[in-house]
């Protein structure tokens, strides 16, 4: 586009920043008021995910009223099959999908991005070749085959912490896939700040390789891939929430987004709110999330 | 373009080969589970090549994928896990076909509609519709057209496969649908974009000056140079699609290829694991290829000098 004020366009995304800097909260916290709307609706469901089942005097595994009880005060999203409260068992299972969620991305996010700064700036051109061609493998494959096939390495009855039973092979299925974008973006925006200007003179001033790397390439980079990061929550999420269609995923009965609204496909016809309402609040998570990230896209684009 | 899609190939086979190597233990111990003994265990080992070195163990796989040969299922003996996945696609396929077609229709209107409109109103809520669509899980969609379209309408059923057609197209309107939504929300992003894109250009002012109508702007102009993008996109899903199809056909209960990978998964039955992942992975990387090669077709301005 022609830049009408005669300045010239600056692209701040290729210029160097400290990796925890301000910036950083302004990129978050913009003026977009979808954007803002996304970010509260987001944070309203991590805190009741976070609250109601504290508060609540039961678990979300007890027997509390007669089963397929439609929504009312007492059991404002019902009761399911066999007379557990849905509206807890969604917020407990919140907990389960948005923990899993970010933990997978966390981990996709860094080791995506070293691995995809080290192919764009080694001057190594083998590196370069064996990373990305193991990401274009990768990306290759269906998720959820690739998904469904590692949790067979992995194990499904894997045991790892207080996770219910089915996350673990789900969540390490899900790490050795979900890195494999981030290396790519990672890898182009290295390629582009390798041989810009900055980086050169930081060459030329001696820098170490290594403190080229983190204080001028790796902020460059990072800050693309958490616009980036936002949606692929949403992602894991819904896939995570998938598995158990397939006989994968975090198994019943502990309380998961994908394992109720399981169970409760078998009472669609008498009690639809068992998988409605959990739906609903998987979409609202969805949705949220989505505003943010499109206007966090949106932003770098036309700022 | 070609060296690339081969290597790709190349690497997907040593990762679906490495697959079952990774097992952590005794990945005998880990297929037969309950059922170990040791005769068995020495039956399986032998009939997966696994009680020979790795380098012959790749030299016998790849050799027999160059014939043809994926092995055989060790829940079904008896049957090669060629013939499972040729029995199993045609119902997988005609699911995501028809999710194509309807997803192209929905997202180049939808676009196009954001795109075209003057009021801002219309672009806001397209995208806000397929932001939604973006974030409600296939399965949910599939759930929510059973229990409007089956359950309280009774006007298409909530789910089966009869294998044969013409009887097969009303159970495959809904599944249609239901995949259809991941496709059509990309489509409409791109498409809103390109034809955006395509009115900025000089030719497009040119036209405008010239005293063409803008029903003719928009046929002859807008439209076909938004079509372009959805063709290289369409050739790029192929995966997120057959992960679409795949848990789309797990709702409704078609006996399709995501059936046979979910019935292998629980029977831990690794070449029909193995076998799936490298057809479709390798049937993305053609699909891409193809696409690219289709695209110098249709546009001449990206072929190669």
């Amino acid at each position: 586009m022609i830049d009408m004020t005669g300045t010239m366009p600056t692209d701040d995304a290729l210029a160097p920043r400290r990796a925890f800097g301000l910036a950083w909260l302004r990129a978050g916290v913009g003026a977009s008021s979808s954007r803002i709307i996304g970010a509260s609706v987001f944070v309203l469901i991590v805190l009741m995910c976070v609250f109601i089942p504290i508060f609540y005097p039961y678990g979300p595994n007890e027997f509390v009223a007669p089963p397929l009880q439609a929504p009312s005060w007492a059991h404002p999203f019902g009761t399911d099959s066999v007379g557990r409260d849905v509206f807890l068992r969604t917020f407990a299972g919140g907990r389960v999908d948005l923990s899993a969620a970010v933990i997978v991305t966390l981990f996709a996010i860094v080791v995506g991005t070293l691995l995809g700064t080290l192919a764009g700036s080694s001057r190594m051109r083998w590196v370069d070749s064996v990373i990305m061609r193991i990401v274009d493998a990768v990306l290759a494959f269906p998720l959820v085959i690739l998904l469904l096939a590692l949790v067979v390495v992995v194990g499904p009855d894997t045991q790892w912490g207080p996770a219910p039973p089915g996350l673990p092979a789900a969540m390490i299925a899900l790490m050795c896939v979900m890195w494999s974008g981030y290396a790519r973006v990672a890898r182009g925006q290295a390629l582009a700040l390798r041989d810009s200007d900055f980086v050169l003179a930081g060459r030329v001033a001696g820098l170490s390789n290594g403190r080229i790397v983190t204080r001028h390439i790796a902020p460059g980079v990072s800050r693309i891939t958490m616009a980036l990061a936002v949606s692929d929550i949403v992602l894991v999420v819904v896939i995570l929430s998938s598995l158990p269609f397939l006989g994968a995923g975090v198994q019943a009965p502990a309380a998961e987004w994908g394992s109720i609204m399981y169970e409760g496909r078998a009472f669609l016809r008498q009690a639809w709110w068992i998988t409605i309402c959990p739906g609903i609040v998987l979409a609202a998570t969805g949705l949220s999330l989505s505003f943010v990230a499109d206007s966090l896209l949106d932003s770098r684009r036309t700022k | 373009m070609t060296g690339q899609a081969l290597l790709t190939i190349a690497v997907v086979v040593v990762l679906v080969f490495l697959l079952v190597r990774l097992i952590p233990g005794d990945p005998v111990k880990v297929m037969l589970g309950i059922q170990y003994t040791p005769e068995a265990a020495a039956a399986l080992r032998e009939q997966l090549n696994l009680d020979k070195s790795i380098p012959e163990q790749f030299l016998l796989y790849v050799g027999g994928l160059l014939r043809g040969d994926l092995g055989e299922s060790t829940a079904q003996p008896g049957r090669s896990v060629a013939d499972i996945i040729a029995e199993s696609l045609p119902a997988t396929a005609a699911v995501a076909i028809t999710g194509i077609v309807f997803g192209v229709i929905i997202g180049v209107l939808l676009g196009l509609l954001a795109a075209l409109s003057k009021k801002r109103g219309v672009d806001v809520s397209v995208r806000t519709f397929s932001m939604l669509t973006f974030s409600v899980p296939a399965f949910l969609v599939a759930l929510l057209l059973i229990l409007v379209f089956s359950l309280t309408l009774g006007w298409l059923p909530a789910g089966g496969w009869p294998g044969t057609w013409p009887e097969n197209i009303p159970y495959l309107v809904l599944p249609a649908i239901a995949l259809s939504t991941t496709m059509s929300t990309l489509i409409t992003r791109t498409v809103r974009q390109a034809a955006i894109d395509t009115q900025g250009q000089q030719f497009m002012e040119a036209a405008f000056m010239r005293g063409l109508p803008g029903r003719v702007l928009n046929l002859k102009h807008t439209l076909p140079n938004s079509l372009l993008p959805v063709l290289t996109l369409v050739g790029i899903s192929i995966g997120t699609l057959l992960t679409g199809a795949i848990i789309v056909e797990a709702v409704f209960g078609i006996p399709g290829i995501g059936q046979e990978m979910s019935q292998a998964v629980s029977r831990r039955d690794y070449p029909v694991v193995q076998g799936i992942a490298l057809v479709s992975a390798i049937a993305v990387v053609v699909s891409g290829y193809l696409v690219e090669i289709a695209y110098t077709f249709v546009d001449p301005r990206a072929r190669t000098l």
